[in-house]
């Protein structure tokens, strides 16, 4: 594998190559440098960060302190009271990695979020089965989805689970008071054990909602002129109407051959992520839509009075977690 | 992460972020100090490396070649430089251009002394080098020369053509060596062509105009020459650059520095240095300490902690309150 990358067309080799004999090349090959790299490197593509370096030191502080907590376990924590982890920081500390995973891709590129999702997943699982992490450093390989969502550990524990997403949630700007009644309807009880599928609908549902909840409110700015104070209400009852417009249309057909509840939240999900980018595309294209409420919007000033970004945001937020159906 | 911006080609992205760079010097690094690094584990090393880059300490102590392959060590740089010295601005003092070249050389061994001289020409307006700078005089000049450094030799390319009547056109731009023959012309005309009128403001604004649309990011923000260039009807090379130092835009471009105002507030050295007073005064074998009153100093302290580093070297040459008028006139 090493090879085939360095005679590639991205070799990161090509001065050690000429002028290093193959004394380094053993070296590297030895301490598992190709390897090493490769995914790094894959990961970084995957992800396409704006701070390449950045998130090249994250990734290779998150492997560190993984391999030495596996190599020397609650080493990490060596900071604790008489130097055992508790079981809480070392959960805290798996919530971290998930966390971590999480973030690497955005939920439109599928299989890296897939794959990412899975690996949290485990982590997660790890943490509730409370023993020391088992994972490799660079264990990026998909074992194949779990469909029988028991993994090992019989799952994610209900608490960690909505821990998991209420800081997705807060990660991605939403606030707490928005996504609130988001997180009631995908809460777990704490003592639950989250199969994987309700895992992943759970945290794609956040992804989603946070760039919903971003859509929406770059919306908002654009409706309202900061000179003039909130924008009328009449104006903004237009553009959530051709808002939720946009969330029927991507909703329809999927959502209605999804009664088995054990399906329910997935069709819908994709629907939901459909939805987002239904609403980007009609947040910039139907300008002339906009163009239009805003004629009639000032025809009926003074009707019914402002609408201020808040109140907007959480008209909004409605729309969408009306279409998410409650976790039971 | 944002996607809704047009998704790059992955070559691209690499180059254009310039990850293989780091990947491979880490890996030089790597395979020079392979006892060093190795020991705990290639992992960390790699996470120490990269976290080095981000926070702008990877090009303490390296070569000059490193530290200006790209646009991020060079900001690196210039920030370095400003974090290990500010001290030599808040202590007033000024030095030459040797000085500042030695500094320099603290930090990168095989530092230039060439690049040091024409950021000391920009501040002196090329008069004679060896004249004394004050620190963020220096700074900004160095910063501006050191970040644009192809970028200014190809401008005073096209400033001595302009100024010798040829035709900007036929410019090409310079390799090192022509720049450094150019840049000895220019000294040499100095002398005896007489040179303050300069050239046409508008006619040099032109021909920039064309070299940035050669050079796509690497030059100052067009706007603040064209602003620069606008303000009188003629212009030398180094009106024009120092100028330019003086854009606060550019500075921001840059990233490295905080505008001058600020360059020489250290609220951390401050403390620092705070503390160390408290211990020296607080140590009994301390003589000097006890010969002023420790109300006093604490007064002083407090009513301007950018003094401190004063008080520090005051105290051991038995110090007194009367200091604080000499501070100020500095300062």
């Amino acid at each position: 594998m090493a090879e085939k990358r360095r005679s590639g067309g991205t070799s990161v080799l090509p001065e050690v190559k000429t002028t290093k004999s193959g004394s380094d090349r053993l070296l590297l090959s030895q301490l598992g440098v190709g390897e090493l790299l490769r995914g790094a490197i894959l990961k970084m593509v995957e992800a396409r960060s704006d701070d390449p370096i950045g998130f090249l030191a994250d990734h290779f502080c998150n492997l560190a302190s993984v391999s030495e907590s596996a190599g020397t376990a609650g080493f990490i924590d060596g900071d604790q009271v008489n130097g055992v982890p508790s079981a809480c920081a070392q959960e805290q500390q798996h919530l971290n990695r998930a966390l971590w995973h999480l973030r690497l891709a955005h939920h439109s590129q599928r299989s890296a979020f897939s794959n990412n999702v899975l690996l949290a997943y485990d982590l997660l699982s790890d943490a509730a089965a409370a023993t020391a992490p088992h994972s490799r450093p660079g264990a990026a390989a998909p074992e194949g989805p779990p469909g029988d969502g028991s993994l090992a550990g019989g799952g994610v524990r209900g608490g960690l689970y909505t821990q998991t997403l209420q800081c997705l949630c807060s990660e991605g700007g939403v606030p707490a008071a928005t996504s609130a009644p988001l997180l009631r309807r995908l809460h777990c009880q704490d003592h639950e054990a989250v199969p994987y599928d309700i895992f992943r609908q759970g945290v794609l549902t956040c992804a989603v909602f946070s760039d919903y909840i971003r859509q929406a409110q770059r919306l908002y700015a654009e409706v309202c002129c900061p000179a003039e104070g909130p924008a009328s209400r009449a104006l903004c009852l237009a553009v959530l109407g051709t808002l939720q417009e946009a969330l029927e249309t991507s909703q329809g057909p999927e959502a209605q051959h999804s009664p088995n509840a054990n399906a329910k939240a997935s069709p819908g999900l994709e629907a939901n992520l459909k939805a987002n980018r239904y609403l980007e595309a009609s947040a910039k294209i139907s300008s002339y839509k906009v163009a239009q409420a805003m004629a009639r919007g000032a025809h009926a000033e003074g009707a019914g009075g402002n609408m201020d970004a808040k109140e907007f945001e959480n008209a909004a937020a409605e729309l969408f977690i009306a279409r998410v159906r409650v976790v039971s | 992460m944002n996607r809704f911006n047009p998704v790059l080609p992955v070559d691209e992205y690499l180059v254009e972020t310039n990850v293989l760079f780091y990947l491979n010097d880490a890996l030089t690094q790597l395979l020079e100090h392979k006892e060093e690094y190795t020991q705990f584990g290639v992992i960390r090393y790699f996470a120490e490396y990269f976290s080095s880059v981000k926070n702008s300490n990877h090009v303490l102590f390296r070569e000059y070649n490193y530290i200006k392959a790209t646009p991020h060590n060079r900001a690196s740089f210039i920030k370095v430089f400003w974090r290990c010295f500010r001290q030599i601005g808040r202590s007033g003092d000024v030095l030459s251009m040797q000085e500042y070249s030695s500094v320099l050389q603290l930090l990168c061994p095989d530092f230039p002394v060439e690049l040091v001289q024409s950021a000391a020409r920009i501040v002196l307006m090329d008069d004679a080098v060896d004249y004394l700078m004050s620190f963020a005089d220096f700074l900004y000049a160095f910063q501006l020369q050191f970040y644009y450094q192809e970028f200014l030799a190809s401008v005073l390319a096209i400033y001595q053509d302009l100024l010798f009547g040829k035709s900007p056109n036929t410019v090409i731009v310079p390799t090192s060596i022509a720049v450094e023959q150019l840049s000895l012309l220019a000294t040499e005309e100095n002398s005896t062509q007489e040179l303050q009128e300069g050239v046409e403001a508008s006619m040099l604004a032109e021909c920039i105009n064309g070299l940035c649309d050669r050079f796509k990011h690497s030059h100052p923000s067009r706007t603040c020459m064209l602003d620069v260039l606008e303000q009188s009807p003629k212009a030398t090379y180094y009106s024009f650059l120092m100028g330019l130092a003086k854009q606060d835009a550019i500075n921001t471009d840059i990233g490295a520095l905080p505008n001058k105002s600020d360059v020489l507030v250290d609220p951390e050295m401050d403390q620092e240095l705070l503390k160390l007073i408290s211990q020296i005064s607080a140590s009994p074998g301390s003589t000097s300490s006890g010969s002023v009153p420790g109300g006093l100093r604490e007064t002083q302290k407090k009513a301007s902690p950018r003094r401190s580093i004063h008080h520090r070297r005051r105290m051991e040459v038995e110090s007194d309150g009367s200091t604080e008028e000499t501070d100020s006139s500095e300062s």
